[in-house]
């Protein structure tokens, strides 16, 4: 099965390890990976932000980049979820509305993909830990992803998993929310933080580039003994 | 605007709420009882989600056809003795209040809790008139003692206070002499009030649903301060946001099932009384006088625009006993009586971008408002729509975040500047580069590093990995 | 009586024009509900197993309920009255109390043994009120019970006070069994039913289920704010 990979800006240029196990477990599983180079950002953070004129030239050039694909599947919950939106936004528009429409149709997050596409529900992954998982809010509420990932986890080998507590609370990155409401921002992740501590895990466990670059970026700043790793490289480990 | 509660800025009040812990400490453990309550209440009808689509045709049928509702409720209320008035304005609204106040001869008014009176600053209104004006809904009473400190919460208005405060305030204004027990404390408000409802000359309440069909209203309370509100005084007055009503009992019945479930997590409240008209002729209590007064107050504005659907609202406050902002910032932050997300919509709507601009954008998007509205608003995708607004037709987003918007859009619409960008980005960076992070960027990185730790951008991007790869390249 | 209404006109054409007419809309709309769940809740529940739900939400709404039959009627409630503290009692004016036997109770044995009892009396105007402001106990009947909930309704009359519900410290609730419908739903429609059918629906119809309550100090649950701090319902078999 031929896969065409929207990578996220995120991870194309600060987690590129994403990327790599993303590509590793999706060919593990047997699919054929296509990376088309004109793809760009998805013009979230702008779009968000209420850009929305300002936005909609990404959001083309990434319809057009994509529009060859059987299957899009993106390592970012947040990310699919904006391209589900495109069809939304172009839903007036006589030329790019169909064309958003199918881009959204055949958009998938990542372990979405793997379960409810490939069927797969055991990867053959090993992960020797202890995780929490943080549920991203575009994610599960948005795009309306919520067992997925956590099929997937509970089938990985020796992998200790334990819940986190108030996990569909939102981690406060909000993208530029982050940086306009800092201080918001700050007691929200510091929240987060707080839980992923209290369950004593080494790893915490996310689906979304921007959240986990988040609270990593707060556990890292305050010296917590904890890691954050993307579902792709737990799933792609063995 | 007089929903106004509040003349520092937005960040001095979120900079007092953050640092108010007790504060803090309520609301948290408020969203978490109050969630949970809500939670069960809803999973056990076990099909709550066909309970949202029909709470949400209703409140849409009911605002696509307001006009006709509102002339038939008009029509029934007068039908049965009441009298109607339409209020255009608060103003108006204020204005009538107090010509019947004042043909009443009234001195003494008791309230049952009202947002609607709120938002049009009523109370001053008739306190400037010489009216004594009695709050008798516990949490509003607190605040009144208070020197009308505002309400933090729609549903639980005292919310941000603990029984020692409520204790002291008690105990300097009204010469309290007991403990912060909870039991106490509202048993001496009970004893307090009971004097004041046999003693006033008028009662004035909100409405939750009017019923258009039959000329009634509808009041739900858990304390059954409004029966007393409207069962005493000789005269009642009820006002309501034009908004609030429906077709007919029916209808009323399941907003009012919506309402209790996803507010206070009750099937049904403790009070729930339906009201039509004044009382029958030889009925010992009940008013002899019945006044409605329907307020528009800005809301036909936002009817038939792209806000329309905020109108639904019933005024639960689930969407505030989930969000994450208002966990941490607490309701004054909001600087309005309409605080979490359907304040931080509803209040540039009614009051205006000018004092309400930063509300939109105190939100991640998260969408869990969104997801328990019991009438299904879209509560984050109209937040989106305000700063889409204030961007696009308002004119007030900064210019630097214009210039820095427009350069993104640029460079992420075009694939080779967003190539050559990111391709650099390791380089532009190198100077706030240590390690493998940025621990102190400037610009709008600045705002992240102060916070936590920002990653250096990949010396190899993804991208390029990929393509080595492909040229059979290192596959590590 | 007649009412009035003021600045209508200008108010209605205001929303008809942001509503995109031209004048406000004359017609009845169509109301085609596409979502009925409220008819599903205790569809076809028996009677038996509605008062097995009621029994079971009064616990939840510090209520207690006390079953009996028409019988033993007059007992029950002069043990309800004892347990609560006895009077003084002020109750609605209702035939239905001589019918179920309890005029040797109100006329004979209460005064016998100096409990004070006032039956609402819309001659005697504003004695009522002080007479319930005292009492300690209030007495009125259901007419439509809703087991999902434990929700009694009162219909307002010249001879059922108001405030008979609240201004005492204590409510007993006389239930008969025959009212038991499943929720609020059923009771929308018997309302409903009454205005269509051309009556007036009582000037104040009281839903009320269990006592007076509030969270609004640290969400502590406080019984007995404003209304009654006690609540009883007798459910009378009367089928």
């Amino acid at each position: 099965m031929k896969v065409t990979l929207f990578a996220t800006c995120l991870v194309d240029m600060f987690q590129s390890n994403v990327g790599k196990a993303t590509v590793e477990l999706l060919e593990h599983l047997g699919c054929e990976i296509d990376f088309p180079t004109a793809q760009v950002c998805c013009g979230q953070p702008s779009y968000n932000s209420g850009y929305v004129n300002e936005s909609k030239e990404a959001m083309k050039t990434m319809i057009n980049t994509f529009s060859h694909a059987d299957y899009i599947v993106s390592p970012s919950g947040s990310c699919v979820t904006m391209f589900h939106e495109y069809e939304h936004i172009f839903k007036d528009d006589p030329i790019w509305g169909p064309k958003a429409k199918d881009l959204a149709s055949k958009s998938y997050e990542l372990t979405q993909f793997i379960v409810d596409v490939l069927k797969i529900e055991d990867v053959g992954a090993r992960f020797k830990g202890k995780v929490t998982y943080h549920t991203s809010c575009h994610m599960t509420r948005l795009l309306g992803v919520k067992k997925a990932p956590m099929i997937l986890l509970s089938n990985v080998k020796d992998l200790e998993f334990t819940e986190l507590p108030g996990k569909e609370q939102c981690c406060g990155f909000g993208g530029t929310f982050s940086v306009k409401m800092a201080q918001i921002s700050e007691q929200m992740v510091d929240e987060k933080v707080a839980h992923v501590e209290e369950t004593g895990a080494d790893y915490l466990i996310g689906a979304d580039a921007g959240c986990l670059m988040n609270i990593g970026g707060r556990i890292e700043r305050n010296l917590k003994p904890i890691k954050v790793l993307h579902i792709a490289e737990v799933l792609n480990s063995r | 605007m007089s929903m106004k509660i509040s003349t520092s800025d937005f960040k001095e009040r979120v900079d007092k709420g953050i640092h108010d812990s007790f504060m803090r400490g309520a609301v948290v453990g408020a969203q978490e009882r109050m969630g949970t309550r809500r939670l069960d209440a809803t999973n056990e009808l076990g099909n709550w989600e066909e309970w949202r689509k029909h709470g949400e045709e209703i409140r849409k049928h009911v605002l696509e056809h307001l006009d006709y509702y509102l002339k038939e409720l008009s029509d029934n209320v007068s039908k049965r003795g009441g009298h109607v008035f339409f209020a255009q304005t608060a103003e108006q609204a204020n204005e009538y209040i107090r010509g019947v106040i004042k043909e009443k001869n009234a001195k003494k008014v008791v309230k049952a809790k009202s947002m609607v009176t709120e938002e049009i600053h009523l109370n001053q209104c008739l306190e400037e008139a010489g009216c004594e004006v009695i709050e008798t809904d516990l949490g509003e009473y607190i605040l009144q003692v208070d020197d009308h400190d505002p309400p933090s919460h729609i549903v639980v208005p005292a919310l941000h206070k603990n029984k020692e405060q409520i204790r002291d305030v008690f105990t300097e204004k009204l010469n309290y002499q007991k403990t912060e027990k909870p039991e106490e404390l509202a048993w001496h408000a009970r004893d307090m009030l009971r004097q004041e409802y046999l003693t006033a000359d008028v009662g004035i309440t909100g409405c939750n649903f009017a019923v258009a069909e039959t000329g009634s209203i509808s009041l739900v309370t858990n304390e059954g301060n409004a029966d007393l509100v409207t069962s005493l005084p000789k005269t009642q007055i009820t006002v309501m946001g034009m908004e609030r009503l429906v077709p007919t009992f029916e209808e009323m019945e399941v907003l009012v099932s919506l309402l209790t479930r996803s507010a206070v997590g009750q099937k049904l409240t403790s009070y729930i009384t339906v009201l039509t008209g004044p009382s029958e002729e030889l009925d010992v209590d009940g008013p002899e006088d019945f006044h409605l007064v329907i307020v528009d107050n800005g809301r036909s504005s936002i009817l038939g625009g792209e806000f329309q659907s905020i109108l639904q609202c019933i005024r639960c406050a689930a969407c505030i006993n989930v969000c994450p902002v208002y966990r941490h910032v607490g309701g004054h932050s909001y600087g309005s009586i309409y605080s979490g997300p359907i304040g931080a919509v509803l209040s540039p709507l009614l009051g205006g971008y000018d004092d309400y601009k930063e509300l939109p954008y105190a939100s991640t998007l998260c969408g869990a408002c969104t997801e328990v509205c019991p009438v299904k608003i879209p509560l984050h995708e109209l937040l989106h729509k305000h700063r889409q607004t204030i961007v696009e037709k308002e004119g007030k987003a900064p210019i630097s975040e214009k210039l820095a918007m427009k350069a993104f859009g640029l460079g992420a619409a075009s694939p080779s500047l967003y190539n050559l960008g990111s391709k650099f980005a390791p380089t532009a960076m190198l100077p706030f580069t240590s390690g493998d992070k940025i621990s102190k960027g400037v610009g709008p990185l600045k705002a992240w590093t102060e916070i936590r730790e920002f990653p250096a951008p990949n010396k190899e991007r993804f991208r390029d990995w990929f393509k080595n790869r492909d040229k059979g390249g290192d596959q590590s | 009586m007649t009412g009035s209404i003021q600045n209508r006109d200008e108010f209605l054409t205001q929303i008809a024009t942001s509503l995109g007419r031209d004048s406000w809309m004359k017609n009845a709309p169509v109301r085609n509900w596409q979502h009925q769940p409220q008819h599903l809740v205790l569809k076809d529940a028996t009677v038996d197993e509605l008062v097995d739900v009621l029994r079971l939400q009064c616990e939840k709404i510090h209520t207690t309920l006390v079953e009996t039959n028409s019988k033993e009627l007059e007992k029950t409630l002069k043990e309800t009255v004892a347990n609560h503290g006895g009077g003084p009692i002020v109750s609605w004016k209702d035939e239905r109390f001589s019918k179920w036997g309890l005029s040797p109770l109100i006329n004979e044995i209460w005064p016998n043994e100096g409990i004070s009892f006032h039956e609402w009396d819309y001659t005697k105007e504003m004695e009522n009120i002080s007479f319930a402001e005292k009492a300690n106990v209030g007495i009125t009947i259901s007419e439509i019970t809703l087991a999902e909930s434990g929700t009694v309704v009162l219909l307002s009359d010249k001879d059922k006070g108001r405030t008979v519900s609240f201004l005492p410290a204590t409510l007993i609730v006389l239930v008969p069994k025959s009212t038991l419908v499943p929720r609020m739903t059923q009771a929308a429609q018997k309302l409903r039913s009454i205005h269509e059918q051309g009556n007036l629906v009582a000037s104040c119809v009281n839903f009320i289920t269990g006592p007076s309550n509030s969270a609004d100090i640290e969400l502590n649950l406080v019984v007995g704010v404003h209304g009654p701090v006690k609540a009883s319902y007798i459910l009378i078999d009367d089928l």
